[in-house]
C-alpha cells in the first residue's frame, strides 16, 4: 500500500453522485412511466404521479418514534438470535493469538506491525460476516414468519421499516465493534514491549522531482532493475539529486525531517558504513543553498530522522565566513520549502519515493490513529447493513447474503482488476482489445500488437467488447471500493490516517448509499406482496 | 429390533458405539509426548514413515486447524500465498514477506523444498538487499533459524540439516561480509538483548566458532542420512561435510591471521576428520564394491576379498571416488597446514602485509621474505610438491612475492632477480590481474 494516498476530490465526487443518481431517477421514472400508460393508458400517467405523491409525503412525515421502535425491535431480534456470540470466538482468538503472532526473532517493530494488523483485521473479520447475515436475513424471516404482518399493519410506513432496520442492525454493529475494538486495544498495548513506541506520526509530504547526474531536470532517477519500479535512484558522488517541495503551513522553532530511502551498491565500497546522504535547503528564487550540517548515514527501511532548527548557519564558500540565516525567512518561497537529497558515494545509488521522505509534525497518540482505523471499519460495516438491508427488501436471504457477499469480495478485491481494464492512458491500455477480440486473437494465433482485418467481423468484435467494457466500467462505478475503508496499514506502520485521502472518501462513499439505498428499499418493500414466503 | 423397549435399543446402541470405539482407539491413539508412549496402529505407521506429527506435543494447532477449515484447498491457498509472497519481495515490504512465509509454512510444514527454498530466500536473497551489515546478518539469522524450526518439525530429514549446516558455515563464512559477520556470529550486533554474546538460538554456546556449529549440523545431517537418504547431491561428497566444515574452520582461522597454537590445532583436527572420519566412511560404489577412501595396501586387499572383486577393481574405484572428492589433495593439504613451520610461513606473510599497510617497507621486506623461504622450503619437499597447485595457496604466495617486490619499487630499488617460488611466481603470471586490481584498493 501507499502511505500517501492521493486526496479525494470532494467536489467532483459530488458532481459525479448527483449526475448517477438523477440519471437512475430519470431512468426509473421513465421506465415506470412507459409500463404504467402501457398498462392503464392515461390512468397509469396518475397512477406514477400518485405514487410520487405518496413517496414525498411519506418521507416527509418520516417519524423518527416509529424508526427508533423498529431499530429497538431489530436490535432485540438480533439479540436473540445469538449475534453476540460472536464475543465467544472473539474471546478465543484473542486468549491464543499471542501463542501464535509472537515471533522470538522479531523485531519490536515489525511484532507491533503484525499485533495491530491482526487486531484491525479479525475485527472487521469477525464483525462483517456477522453484521452481513444478520442484515440479510432480518427481513425475509419477518415475512416468512408473518411477523413483519405485525408491524406494517401498523401505521408505519415502509421506509420507516428499512430505515429502522438499518439503525437497529447499525447498533448492534457499533455495540460489538466498540467492545472488540477496545479490547483489542487493550491488548495491543498489553503485547508491545517497553522498547515498542506506538506513536502516530503525521507527515506533510512534499513534491518530488529529480536532477540527472549533469543537474539536468528530468521526469525520474535511474531503475537499478527493480520489478516493480516504486523508488527512482540518484547516483552518488554527481549532481544527481531529488528535490522535494514541501508546504510549510506553520513556523515550528524545528523542523523534523524524517526520511527512508533505499541504497542500491554497485561495488562494495565501505561496507561498515552505511550510504552517506546529503540535505541542502534551498531558496528557488534567490538560488540560495544551504547544506546542513552534519550528513546522514541512513538505516534503510527504517525511519532516519533529521532535526533542523529555524536558524542554520552554514559557511559560505565564496566569503568563508559563517553565515546565519532563518529557515522560514530566507529559505521559503510562496508557502514552499525545498529541499534537496544528494548521495555522497560514488558510483553508489541512493532510491527514494514521493512518501519516502516528509515533513513531521507532533505526533498524535496512538489511540487517534488506532480509532480511526476503528472508525473505518465502523463505516465499512453500516455500508454492509445499508446494502444487506436493502438486498433484503427484494430477494430471499440466502440470495441477499451472496449479492452482499460478492459486492463485497468485488469491491475488496477487483477495483484495480476494473480500473486496469478500462484504462484509457494509452501507456497503460492492456494491449489486445476485450474478450472477444482476445479469443479472436487467440485463435488465429495473432499476437497482442498485429491488427485486425477490416471487415465486418473486427466491427462487429469491436462493438461487443465495447459494449461488455461500458457495462464494466457501470459496474465499476455502482459497486463501491472498499479498499477505502482499509486504514489499518497506515496505523501498522505508525502513521495516523489521513482526513483527505482516507476518511473523507470512506465517510463519502458510505454516506453516498445512503439514499438511493434507502430509496430501493422503499420502493422493494412497497411493491413486494409480503403474503409471498 | 422394533420389539425392543426403548431403553433397550439405547442400550444396544451404547453398546454398539463401546464396540467400534475399540478399534478406533486402537488404529487411531495418538502417541504421547514423551517419547516412551507409543500411540495406535496409525501413529506407530505415520512415526515408521515420517508421515506426520505422530506425536501429541509436536501438533501445531494453527497449522492444523488452518488445513482443516481449508478442506480441500490447501494448495489454492498456499499458490495465492506464494504469489503473495514474490509481490511483497518485490515491493520490498520485507515484514509482510516474513509474515506470509510463516503463513506458507503454516500450510504445508512437511513439504521439505518450501522449507529450503524459503530458508534459502532470507539468508541469501532478503539479506542481500540491506545496506547495512548487521541488517543483513539479522536476516542471514532469520533465514538459518527458519531451517532449524523446520528441522524441528522435521527432524528426520537430513537435507534440511544440511541448509542450517551451509547457512551457518557458508552463508556466514563465505559472503562478502565474512569478516563482520563471523564476528557477529559470536559476538551478536543486537548487543541490547544479547548482551554482548552470539545469538544463543543459532549459536547454543554463545561464543562458538560458525563453522564449527555447521559441523555439529552436518554431523547431526549425516547421522540423519543413514536412516534416510538425501537427495541434494552425491552421497559422498555429503557426508564429507562435517570434515570440511573443520577445514574451512581452520581456514577461516588463518584469514583472519591466526596462525600457529589454536590453527594448527585446528588443522590437525581437520587431518584426523578427514582421514578417519570420513577417510573411514564406507562407500557402496556402482560397481557393488564396499571400499573406504583412507586405504592402504592391506586394506585394498580386504576390500576386494570383501567384495569379491580383484584388487585392481578396488583400485580403480578408489581412484574414481576420491577424484570425486578430491580426497587426496585435501589431505595433503590437512597434512602440510598441520605442521607449526607451515603456520608460521602463513603469520610471516601476514605480518608483512600488515607491516607494508602501516608503511614499514624494510621490515615488511624482512618478513615476506621469511615468509616465501619458509613457503620455498615446505613445498619444495616432495610430499608437498602437489600444493604448488592449490589455488589459495598459490595466491597466498603470489601476493606476498607482489608486496615483496612493491617493497623495493616504492624505494625505487632495483627488484633482486631471484627470489624464493620465482619459478612459481613465473607460472602464475596470469593471476597478476587479479592481484593488481586488489592491490590497487589497498
Amino acid at each position: 500500500m501507499t502511505i500517501q494516498p492521493a486526496d479525494f476530490d470532494l467536489a467532483a465526487g459530488l458532481l459525479q453522485w448527483g449526475k448517477a443518481m438523477l440519471s437512475v431517477i430519470s431512468i426509473f421514472l421513465g421506465v415506470a412511466l412507459v409500463a404504467a400508460v402501457t398498462a392503464s393508458g392515461k390512468k397509469g400517467l396518475f397512477t406514477v404521479l400518485d405514487g410520487l405523491i405518496r413517496t414525498v409525503r411519506d418521507f416527509a412525515s418520516l417519524s423518527p418514534r416509529r424508526v427508533l421502535a423498529i431499530s429497538r425491535l431489530t436490535f432485540k431480534e438480533a439479540v436473540r438470535r445469538k449475534a453476540l456470540l460472536v464475543f465467544v470466538v472473539f474471546a478465543v482468538l484473542f486468549m491464543f493469538a499471542s501463542w501464535f503472532l509472537t515471533g522470538e526473532s522479531h523485531r519490536p517493530g515489525a511484532q507491533m506491525k503484525v499485533y495491530v494488523t491482526f487486531v484491525l483485521t479479525a475485527v472487521s473479520w469477525l464483525v462483517l460476516p456477522v453484521m452481513l447475515l444478520l442484515s440479510c436475513w432480518g427481513l425475509p424471516e419477518d415475512i416468512r414468519l408473518r411477523s413483519l404482518h405485525t408491524v406494517v399493519t401498523k401505521p408505519v410506513r415502509r421506509n420507516e421499516v428499512v430505515l429502522g432496520r438499518i439503525l437497529g442492525f447499525s447498533a448492534v454493529g457499533t455495540l460489538i465493534l466498540v467492545v472488540m475494538s477496545v479490547t483489542g486495544f487493550v491488548w495491543v498495548q498489553r503485547q508491545v514491549s517497553d522498547e515498542t513506541d506506538l506513536t502516530c506520526r503525521v507527515p506533510v509530504y512534499g513534491e518530488l522531482s529529480f536532477l540527472d547526474r549533469l543537474g539536468v531536470p528530468t521526469e525520474k532517477g535511474v531503475n537499478v532493475g527493480d520489478i516493480i519500479e516504486t523508488r527512482s535512484f540518484i547516483e552518488g558522488g554527481t549532481n544527481a539529486t531529488a528535490i522535494w517541495k514541501f508546504p510549510i503551513a506553520s513556523q515550528p522553532d524545528e523542523l523534523r525531517l524524517e526520511s527512508r530511502f533505499e541504497a542500491f551498491r554497485t561495488w562494495k565500497g565501505d561496507m561498515e558504513q552505511t550510504l552517506r546522504v546529503q540535505f541542502s535547503l534551498v531558496n528557488e528564487a534567490t538560488g540560495l543553498k544551504v547544506p546542513l550540517p552534519n550528513t546522514v548515514n541512513i538505516a534503510e527501511f527504517s525511519t532516519n530522522e533529521v532535526i533542523v532548527n529555524k536558524t542554520l548557519t552554514y559557511k559560505d564558500n565564496i566569503t568563508g565566513k559563517d553565515v546565519t540565516v532563518d529557515v522560514y525567512q530566507d529559505l521559503t518561497t510562496d508557502g514552499t520549502l525545498q529541499i534537496h537529497v544528494q548521495c555522497l558515494d560514488r558510483n553508489q545509488y541512493l532510491g527514494m519515493s514521493q512518501g519516502d521522505f516528509f515533513i513531521r509534525l507532533a505526533d498524535r497518540s496512538f489511540a487517534t490513529g488506532y480509532f480511526k482505523a476503528v472508525a473505518g471499519i465502523w463505516l465499512l460495516i453500516m455500508l454492509v447493513v445499508i446494502l444487506s438491508v436493502t438486498a433484503s427488501c427484494f430477494v430471499k436471504g440466502p440470495v441477499a447474503s451472496l449479492l452482499v457477499f460478492s459486492l463485497i469480495i468485488i469491491g475488496q478485491f477487483f477495483h484495480p482488476f476494473m480500473a486496469k481494464i478500462l484504462n484509457e492512458n494509452p501507456e497503460e491500455k492492456l494491449k489486445g482489445g476485450g474478450t472477444f477480440e482476445s479469443i479472436y486473437r487467440l485463435v488465429r494465433h495473432m499476437n497482442e500488437t498485429t491488427a485486425l482485418p477490416e471487415g465486418f467481423l473486427t466491427n462487429t468484435i469491436k462493438a461487443v467488447d465495447g459494449a461488455l467494457v461500458n457495462c464494466l466500467w457501470l459496474v465499476q462505478h455502482i459497486i463501491p471500493d472498499l479498499s477505502t475503508f482499509k486504514m489499518a496499514p497506515y496505523v501498522a506502520s505508525g502513521f495516523d490516517i489521513p482526513w483527505n485521502g482516507s476518511m473523507l472518501p470512506a465517510i463519502v462513499i458510505t454516506l453516498g448509499y445512503v439514499i438511493p439505498c434507502l430509496l430501493i428499499g422503499y420502493f422493494s418493500l412497497s411493491l413486494r406482496e409480503l403474503e409471498a414466503k | 429390533m422394533n420389539n425392543l423397549t426403548s431403553r433397550q435399543r439405547k442400550t444396544a446402541w451404547f453398546v454398539a458405539i463401546l464396540v467400534l470405539l475399540i478399534p478406533v482407539v486402537l488404529l487411531g491413539m495418538p502417541a504421547g509426548n514423551t517419547g516412551s508412549d507409543s500411540g495406535g496402529v496409525l501413529s506407530d505407521l505415520r512415526a515408521e514413515h515420517d508421515l506426520g506429527e505422530s506425536k501429541l506435543g509436536q501438533i501445531d494447532p494453527t497449522s492444523a486447524t488452518m488445513n482443516l477449515l481449508l478442506l480441500g484447498l490447501r494448495g489454492v491457498a498456499v499458490n495465492v500465498l506464494r504469489m503473495d509472497l514474490d509481490d511483497y519481495k518485490d515491493r520490498k515490504d520485507w515484514a509482510q514477506m516474513q509474515a506470509t512465509t510463516e503463513a506458507v509454512i503454516t500450510l504445508q510444514p512437511h513439504y521439505i523444498e518450501v522449507w529450503r527454498f524459503l530458508g534459502w530466500n532470507l539468508s541469501y536473497n532478503v539479506s542481500a538487499e540491506w545496506d547495512s551489515v548487521p541488517e543483513r546478518y539479522y536476516w542471514v539469522k532469520e533465514g538459518g533459524k527458519f531451517l532449524q524450526r523446520g528441522e524441528k518439525r522435521n527432524n528426520r530429514v537430513p537435507e534440511l540439516k544440511w541448509e542450517a549446516g551451509r547457512t551457518w558455515g557458508h552463508k556466514i563464512g563465505r559472503s562478502d561480509e565474512w569478516k563482520q559477520f563471523r564476528r557477529f556470529f559470536v559476538s551478536d550486533p543486537d548487543t541490547k538483548r544479547f548482551k554482548g554474546e552470539g545469538d544463543r538460538e543459532i549459536n547454543p554456546a554463545g561464543t562458538m566458532d560458525n563453522y564449527l556449529v555447521a559441523k555439529s549440523w552436518f554431523v547431526r545431517s549425516n547421522a540423519a542420512e543413514k536412516e534416510k537418504d538425501q537427495h541434494i547431491m552425491m552421497r559422498e561428497l555429503f557426508r564429507s561435510y562435517p570434515a570440511k566444515s573443520q577445514i574451512e574452520y581452520a581456514d577461516a582461522l588463518q584469514r583472519e591471521g591466526k596462525f600457529e597454537g589454536v590453527t594448527v590445532a585446528a588443522w590437525q583436527e581437520a587431518f584426523v576428520d578427514w582421514t578417519t572420519q570420513f577417510g573411514k566412511e564406507e562407500i557402496h560404489t556402482f560397481n557393488d564394491c564396499k571400499i573406504f577412501l583412507e586405504a592402504n595396501e592391506d586394506d585394498v586387499a580386504q576390500m576386494a576379498r570383501n567384495s569379491k572383486v580383484t584388487e585392481s577393481v578396488i583400485k580403480r574405484e578408489l581412484v574414481f571416488y576420491q577424484n570425486t572428492s578430491n580426497y587426496l589433495h585435501w589431505r595433503l593439504l590437512c597434512l602440510a597446514e598441520k605442521e607449526e613451520e607451515m603456520g608460521l610461513a602463513h603469520r610471516l606473510l601476514f605480518e608483512g602485509e600488515q607491516l607494508y599497510d602501516q608503511a614499514e617497507h624494510e621490515k615488511a621486506r624482512a618478513s615476506l621474505l621469511m615468509g616465501l623461504q619458509k613457503f620455498e622450503e615446505i613445498l619444495g619437499r616432495d610430499q608437498f610438491r602437489p600444493l604448488r597447485a592449490e589455488d589459495n595457496l598459490v595466491e597466498e604466495i603470489m601476493w606476498g612475492i607482489m608486496l615483496w617486490r612493491q617493497t623495493y619499487l616504492i624505494l625505487r630499488l632495483p627488484v633482486p632477480a631471484t627470489f624464493p617460488l620465482k619459478e612459481l611466481w613465473d607460472q602464475n603470471q596470469g593471476r597478476l590481474p587479479n592481484l593488481q586490481s586488489r592491490f590497487n584498493h589497498l
